[in-house]
């Protein structure tokens, strides 16, 4: 698929382990099934609640078309088809921040996406992480996996 | 035609400088217009006419509109005013030259007037005077010279004549002590004397006891003659000016009357008649006297009713130059206390504090001011009734002339209006009010001048009192608005300190365009964001705007497109009505689509995509916990590019003081519009949300849960029992006494922090247990208005209450209350307050409450009188102090105070970093953030390369005249960042076997053309931190010194690491540093030990410093009286000698008694064995046995028997901070020197917090280090920060003569040339008098000259002229 950056299955592993400090919105701590990568993600549990052990499917991709075309201002009137509607949760952010955490795990990459102000920090090895650029605006497509 | 442009000094003569002097009795009837004769004052005959020749005569000028001046024939307004002269019957002292006179005759001969000196040491100071160009304080120190040594000389080297002492005796009066008995020399004059009253002792037997206390009276006749005597080449060796005035010109034998205007007659309306001034009061008097004396004289009358008469005249004419004389006799005390000439100008409302350094003025406003979010922060509503008397004086041309028709037409009473028209070439003014304005505007041309009604846009000065710092007046635009207020955005608080509780301002309408585009450039609120106390934004996010953006910022607001879009439209208004908005991609796009707070609040800085701001800010907030941007708390906020990408806005990165402000990162890289333009949508956009919202507070709030009361009893009960085990350690003796401190001390402390501590505790439970929607904790997490504490004292406890840093004292017989058992020492008794404002206060509680309330309110009444001095002061002593175009700072003589300012040359308002130019981090960030699109395609730099590279370019051209320093800094900084680079790529590629990731470049990435930005921001940067010439820095600085200071609270007292030894701080500490004082009151030498780490060194250097006396180290001092002899025993405590390590024994002590002062020889002190000594008494012809040995029973224990006289303490102090075992002595007292000379110290790294001692010691260098450090230190302490070089231009200042100078009128006459300005400072009139006796001449260079002369001073714009004059 065009424009995906990255895709997986993740676990949650752990909900807001500091106390929910927010009404409307749930830290999630999560880990993928095939690459091993963490996962900290902000939703907003109103509109989305997840519980603890849920799984889900991640997709990050730099585009909603499925033709991978970018789409560069938003355009309230767009009512096409697009990649979303497969999805039950779909953000819209910019990585700002690409860093090796120098604390435990040498070799580690992490990628901090921020999605108006939900963030996702997604860390695992480098080249998992291929096609993040700082700046670069992506989507995060989420759908719960029954099982 | 076109407006004139303003030119300096548009007047025939310019004042280049004023020569005091005294004027001679010719000179004063030169400039007099007619003699004064009469003693009455109007014509008898009810025709209400002045007596010709009386003290209101016409001629003198006029004070009523009815009739114009005789002499010129002008009325009150033009009429300038005339002198005229009476002449005094008898001669009299001047009262402000009395002590003069005095000094004058003790260096004069008394019969032949010649200068009391040797001819060798006349013929020195002659040659000595011969020297051009003495200052007027080498002046004054060389009369003082010469009168030390005249007073010396008792014979007169000319004459031979006898000088006694020459003395004042009684009011008015000099005697001359010339036959005082037993003067060496002296025999044969006083038997001479003596001898000549032979004859009138036989008539008159009382006269002989009274021979030998006889002196001759100088009266002012003798006087005036010895003074006329002195000759001409003897008159500079009196330092006086012989071309302005001469020593016989100080007695008067003629005054000057003034002209009437400046003491007008008012005629009165309830009495009939009229209210003289007191100088026409006392000139009528005068005159009066003169007649009285001369009838006298004429009919030969006694000898004592014309010196009586003449003493009367004498104290008249005193009095009509100073009313405040002292030592009147009883009799003669005027019977109403006047104003003389000396009280027209002293003081306060004194003509040159009121009149000459500070006018009224016109076109100027005043009212109440209110808030008004929806103004921007550059501009003021102003009421239209305002608005339609202040007027601006525009010029017709043919761009304006239809609006300026379109005033006229609207006249005086419509708001654009106009009130005046001036047409070109006359100069009638018409008032637009009546009259035909049609015809008028019809018929208007260029050139004309219409005084048109303020209107929007128009520059004002808005200020606020006090005005403390520069800030205190600014710029702003007019926004002419209905009803009665100033209004302006609540961001521009700050700068004046105003709030909005019945506070007034002030507003001033420039009336030139010069002065608009001067004001509006230079003192502009938009130019004055930043403070130039040390950098820091003023003008910033307040109280509801900072909890708005901290609300509408939190991770879990969303808005759907609707409310989205009309939060965002809420900003548009005023200057961003047509403002594009580019609306952002949702966040959340599905279940539906919403947009996050953070979104909205990015808008404000980044409206649309053609906005060139793009602001970069990485810091913690207020809450921060881990993990950087994973912090819990959402608190640590990351802006990239003008996005706000996480975290919550708090008063850190919004408010004022805080240089991570979001508003300061855009003023600092895109300039002030953007920031202001950004501040004004914060403005609008905050209300907008809250008011939505809802943010209030209620009972609810403050109403403590289970939980949290709880948690508080808790608290109070582990405090309590904490508290009563000291209390009984106590009184079990079992406390373990802190070092210093007596054990009640020890306990004191130790209650005092346990119980201080509660209450931070139930501020951190309430923290704890408040639900996050609780109002007032929501506003103190955000930092918008009050702190943990005071919602800890509303719910839970309001706590201890102190009294200048104590408990409760008592107010009872050994106790607080009556309430209370005595001695109580538990929490209750001595002001604990356990309960809640919610809770209410016990009676004995709310008693102690307002007990700690009122010492607040003392403290704040007497802060502001006493700072207000102080800044007074301040700004006298800095305000010329000026950087010149060679980049020193001189002061207005050109004396240089400084070489480069502030070592560096930098602005203190363009430190980005703490007193750096740059944060170099921050910038670096910024540019990678903002170029990271354009320099995609480059490679990104590895670490060996991008040091070289950098070191390349800073070889090259731009950067070969910046400082060493600065280029030093980049590049430490560029070599950590390469550093850091090597070390990922390494830590990175190494690992994996493969090649290396893409991505990997993206760490900390710089390219090339990057580097190059950064350089050039760098480079950029600081250039603009270079401070400019004219530069007006001394104000600055006193400002920057003085206007903290009033925001100290009166905290006295801190603990330097030891609980016993006490610092003053606050204000009184300042006051003392500032003022030079000799005795302090806490001065502290800090001694470095030469073994910094054991403690039993420490023990005996202390021992060798502390002061001990006999008493302390002996277990006994007895008489004993055995058979054959008497004596003192001594018996010396060796375990205690032992404990204490002092090195001391009975020889040393034998030594040390024979050293004081008792008068005990050595050998009536016998040793006996190592811990006794007796001490025999020895009888003296005054007193007996007996006496003496009960006297050094008495005197003994004070013996000093090691140790600094001066030093009353010393402690060992644990260095915390230093960590292993580190020592070193705070010794409370004086004496630096004896400090390090003891033994065990090392001396050079010893100091004193006393900056007199460590001048004396250490010299004038390390003075001003500490004058700086202990500022800084006492600032720190109050959690003011004060940018480093406005310290060292003030310490400089002090230091620059040589000695420690303070900021007194002490100091400040020796710092100072000035008369006018020492004058308008303090003691006016002894300034002037001393001025006119020495004839010294004001060049009027200074500030303060400038003011009064109203020329424009030499300072900022005024520093430089134009050589080259164009051809009008």
């Amino acid at each position: 698929m065009a424009g995906v950056l990255f895709e997986d299955i993740f676990d949650v592993k752990d909900i807001d382990p500091d106390g929910k400090k927010f009404d409307r919105v749930s830290r999630l701590f999560c880990e993928s099934e095939s690459f091993k990568m963490d996962l900290i993600l902000d939703v907003n549990s109103q509109m989305y609640p997840v519980e603890l052990g849920d799984k889900f499917r991640l997709v990050v991709a730099t585009t909603l078309r499925e033709d991978g075309a970018p789409d560069d201002e938003y355009n309230p009137a767009n009512t096409e088809p697009s990649r979303a509607d497969q999805f039950e949760y779909v953000m819209y952010g910019k990585v700002y921040r690409i860093e090796g955490d120098d604390a435990s795990d040498a070799s580690r990459l992490a990628a901090y996406v921020s999605f108006g102000g939900l963030l996702m920090r997604l860390k695992g090895d480098p080249n998992n992480l291929h096609g993040f650029e700082v700046d670069s605006h992506v989507y995060l497509m989420m759908k719960k996996l029954a099982f | 035609m076109v407006k004139e442009q303003f030119r300096e000094a548009d007047v025939a003569k310019k004042i280049s400088h004023v020569t005091f002097g005294m004027m001679n009795s010719q000179q004063m009837q030169q400039v007099s217009h007619m003699h004064v004769v009469s003693k009455n004052l109007y014509n008898q005959d009810g025709s209400r006419k002045p007596v010709i020749n009386g003290v209101l005569d016409h001629r003198m000028g006029t004070s009523d509109k009815e009739n114009s001046c005789e002499s010129c024939g002008k009325g009150l307004v033009d009429c300038i005013g005339h002198y005229g002269y009476v002449d005094l019957e008898l001669p009299v002292f001047h009262i402000g030259y009395f002590r003069t006179t005095i000094t004058l005759l003790q260096m004069i001969c008394k019969r032949c007037s010649n200068i009391l000196l040797h001819p060798a040491d006349k013929k020195n100071y002659l040659d000595a005077l011969k020297r051009q160009g003495m200052t007027y304080l080498q002046k004054k120190g060389m009369k003082k010279k010469i009168h030390e040594k005249c007073r010396k000389v008792t014979k007169c080297v000319h004459c031979g004549e006898y000088n006694g002492m020459t003395k004042k005796c009684g009011m008015l009066k000099i005697i001359h002590d010339c036959y005082k008995p037993g003067r060496r020399g002296g025999e044969q004059i006083i038997a001479e004397f003596v001898g000549s009253f032979e004859n009138a002792k036989k008539h008159n037997g009382e006269i002989e006891p009274l021979l030998n206390k006889v002196q001759e009276i100088l009266n002012p006749l003798v006087v005036l003659n010895l003074f006329k005597k002195i000759k001409d080449e003897d008159v500079p060796l009196l330092m006086m000016n012989p071309n302005v005035g001469r020593p016989e010109d100080m007695i008067l034998t003629r005054i000057v009357v003034p002209p009437i205007c400046i003491r007008p007659s008012v005629v009165s309306d309830l009495k009939s008649g009229t209210n003289e001034d007191d100088i026409t009061m006392k000139f009528t008097e005068i005159i009066f006297l003169n007649d009285v004396i001369q009838k006298h004289r004429a009919s030969g009358a006694k000898m004592q009713m014309i010196m009586e008469d003449w003493d009367f005249l004498q104290l008249q004419v005193a009095l009509l130059y100073n009313s405040e004389t002292s030592g009147i006799p009883l009799h003669m005390q005027p019977k109403k206390a006047s104003r003389g000439f000396v009280q027209r100008l002293k003081g306060k409302q004194g003509r040159f504090r009121g009149n000459l350094s500070g006018k009224r003025v016109d076109f100027s406003g005043r009212t109440v001011i209110s808030p008004d979010p929806n103004m921007r922060i550059d501009q003021v509503a102003v009421p239209v009734l305002i608005a339609k008397i202040l007027t601006y004086p525009e010029r017709v041309t043919a761009a304006n002339i239809k609006l300026m028709r379109q005033l006229v037409l609207n006249g005086a009473d419509t708001h654009p209006g106009a009130n005046f028209l001036q047409q070109r070439g006359n100069n009638i003014k018409r008032f637009l009010k009546y009259g035909d304005r049609e015809k008028m505007a019809s018929s208007l041309r260029f050139g004309d001048i219409i005084e048109r009604h303020m209107m929007d846009d128009d520059v004002i000065l808005f200020n606020r009192q006090p005005s403390l710092h520069k800030l205190s007046i600014q710029a702003f635009y007019a926004k002419i608005m209905p009803h009665r207020t100033f209004r302006f955005n609540e961001c521009c608080c700050n700068p004046f300190n105003a709030d909005f509780d019945g506070d007034e301002m002030n507003l001033h309408l420039p009336q030139t365009e010069e002065a608009k585009a001067e004001a509006i450039t230079l003192m502009g609120s938009k130019s004055n964001i930043i403070t130039p106390r040390n950098g820091e934004p003023l003008i910033a996010a307040i109280q509801d705007f900072i909890t708005g953006a901290y609300l509408i910022t939190q991770k879990d607001v969303f808005f759907d497109r609707s409310r989205a879009c009309q939060l965002v439209s809420s900003m548009l208004s005023a200057k961003d009505e047509k403002t594009r908005i580019d609306l952002p991609h949702p966040a959340i796009y599905k279940p539906c689509k919403l947009w996050t707070g953070k979104q909205i609040f990015s808008l404000l800085i980044r409206p649309n995509k053609h906005s060139p701001v793009k602001a970069n800010l990485r810091t913690k907030g207020k809450n921060y916990t881990v993990g950087e941007d994973l912090c819990y708390n959402d608190s640590f906020i990351v802006v990239r590019n003008s996005q706000l990408l996480c975290g919550a806005m708090d008063k850190g990165t919004l408010g004022s003081g805080s240089k991570a402000n979001i508003f300061y990162v855009i003023l600092r890289d895109y300039g002030e519009i953007y920031a202001a333009d950004a501040l004004s949508r914060l403005a609008k956009l905050c209300p907008a949300y809250l008011s939505n919202r809802g943010f209030s507070i209620g009972i609810g709030d403050v109403t403590p849960q289970a939980g949290l009361i709880m948690a508080k009893n808790q608290l109070l009960d582990d405090g309590y029992t904490m508290c009563d085990g000291y209390i009984r350690d106590l009184e079990d003796g079992k406390l373990q006494t802190q070092p210093g401190c007596s054990e009640e001390e020890t306990l004191e402390a130790m209650i005092l922090r346990e119980l201080s501590v509660i209450r931070d505790h139930a501020g951190k439970a309430c923290l704890r247990e408040l639900h996050k929607s609780n109002s007032p904790l929501t506003m103190a997490i955000c930092g918008s208005k009050g702190s943990f504490i005071n919602i800890s004292q509303m719910i839970a406890c309001v706590g201890q209450q102190a009294i200048s840093g104590h408990r409760v004292p008592n107010g009872f017989e050994d106790r607080a209350l009556p309430h209370f058992e005595r001695h109580s020492k538990d929490p209750a008794a001595r002001g604990f307050v356990a309960n809640s404002f919610y809770s209410g206060l016990t009676p004995t509680e709310f008693f102690f409450h307002t007990m700690a309330g009122r010492e607040g309110l003392v403290d704040t009444a007497v802060k502001t009188a006493e700072t207000g001095y102080m800044q007074r002061r301040l700004v006298k002593s800095l305000e010329d102090l000026c950087l010149q175009y060679d980049m020193t700072v001189r002061t207005s003589v050109g004396e240089v105070v400084q070489f480069v300012y502030g070592a560096d040359n930098l602005d203190p308002a363009a430190m980005e970093g703490k007193e750096k130019p740059m944060e170099f981090h921050r910038v670096l960030d910024h540019i990678r953030a903002t170029t990271m699109d354009t320099y995609r395609e480059e490679p990104s730099l590895d670490g060996p390369l991008l040091l070289s590279t950098t070191q390349h370019l800073l070889s090259k051209a731009p950067w070969t005249n910046c400082s060493k320093d600065f280029i030093q800094e980049i590049v430490d900084f560029i070599k950590k960042t390469a550093n850091k680079i090597t070390q990922l790529r390494e830590e990175f590629s190494g690992g994996a076997q493969n090649e290396t990731p893409k991505v990997i470049y993206e760490l900390e990435r710089v390219s090339q053309s990057q580097l190059e930005k950064f350089l050039e921001c760098c480079h950029d940067k600081f250039m603009r931190a270079q401070i400019e010439p004219g530069t007006a820095v001394g104000a600055v600085c006193a400002q920057s010194i003085g206007e903290p200071g009033t925001q100290m609270t009166l905290k006295t007292f801190h603990f330097a690491g030891v609980a016993s030894m006490n610092i003053t701080l606050g204000v009184p500490r300042i006051k003392e540093i500032i003022n030079a004082s000799k005795n302090i009151s806490t001065p502290i030498i800090t001694a470095q030990l030469d073994v910094e780490t054991d403690a039993e060194f420490a023990r005996v250097v202390k021992g060798r410093i502390e002061k001990t006396t006999l008493g302390e180290v002996s277990e006994y001092i007895e008489e004993v009286y055995i058979a054959d002899d008497c004596f003192i025993l001594v018996r010396l405590d060796l375990d205690r000698i032992k404990l204490l390590k002092l090195e001391v024994n009975a020889d040393t002590i034998k030594h040390s008694i024979c050293t004081s002062k008792l008068g005990v020889k050595f050998q009536d002190i016998e040793i006996h064995t190592d811990s006794v000594l007796t001490v025999s008494a020895r009888e003296t012809s005054k007193s007996s046995m007996y006496y003496i040995l009960q006297n050094l029973k008495k005197m003994l224990p004070s013996v000093m028997i090691k140790g600094i006289t001066s030093v009353t303490r010393a402690v060992i102090h644990f260095d915390e901070k230093k960590g292993d075992n580190s020592y070193k002595l705070l010794v409370e007292g004086d004496n630096l020197q004896a400090v390090i000379a003891t033994k065990g110290v090392k001396g050079t790294h010893s100091t004193s917090n006393n900056t007199y001692e460590v001048m004396k010691t250490l010299g004038i260098e390390a003075a001003r280090t500490t004058i700086m450090n202990e500022i800084i230190y006492t600032m720190v302490n109050h959690g003011m920060s004060i940018d480093i070089r406005h310290v060292m231009l003030l310490a400089d200042l002090m230091t620059f003569k040589g000695e420690v100078l303070g900021i007194t009128r002490f100091g400040l006459a020796k710092m100072k040339e000035s008369v006018l300005m020492l004058a308008s400072f303090e003691k006016t009139a002894d300034h002037l008098f001393e001025a006119s006796y020495y004839g010294q001449t004001d060049t009027i260079n200074g500030v303060s000259e400038c003011i009064i002369m109203g020329i424009p001073m030499s300072i900022g714009t005024g520093l430089f002229k134009l050589l080259y004059q164009y051809p009008f």
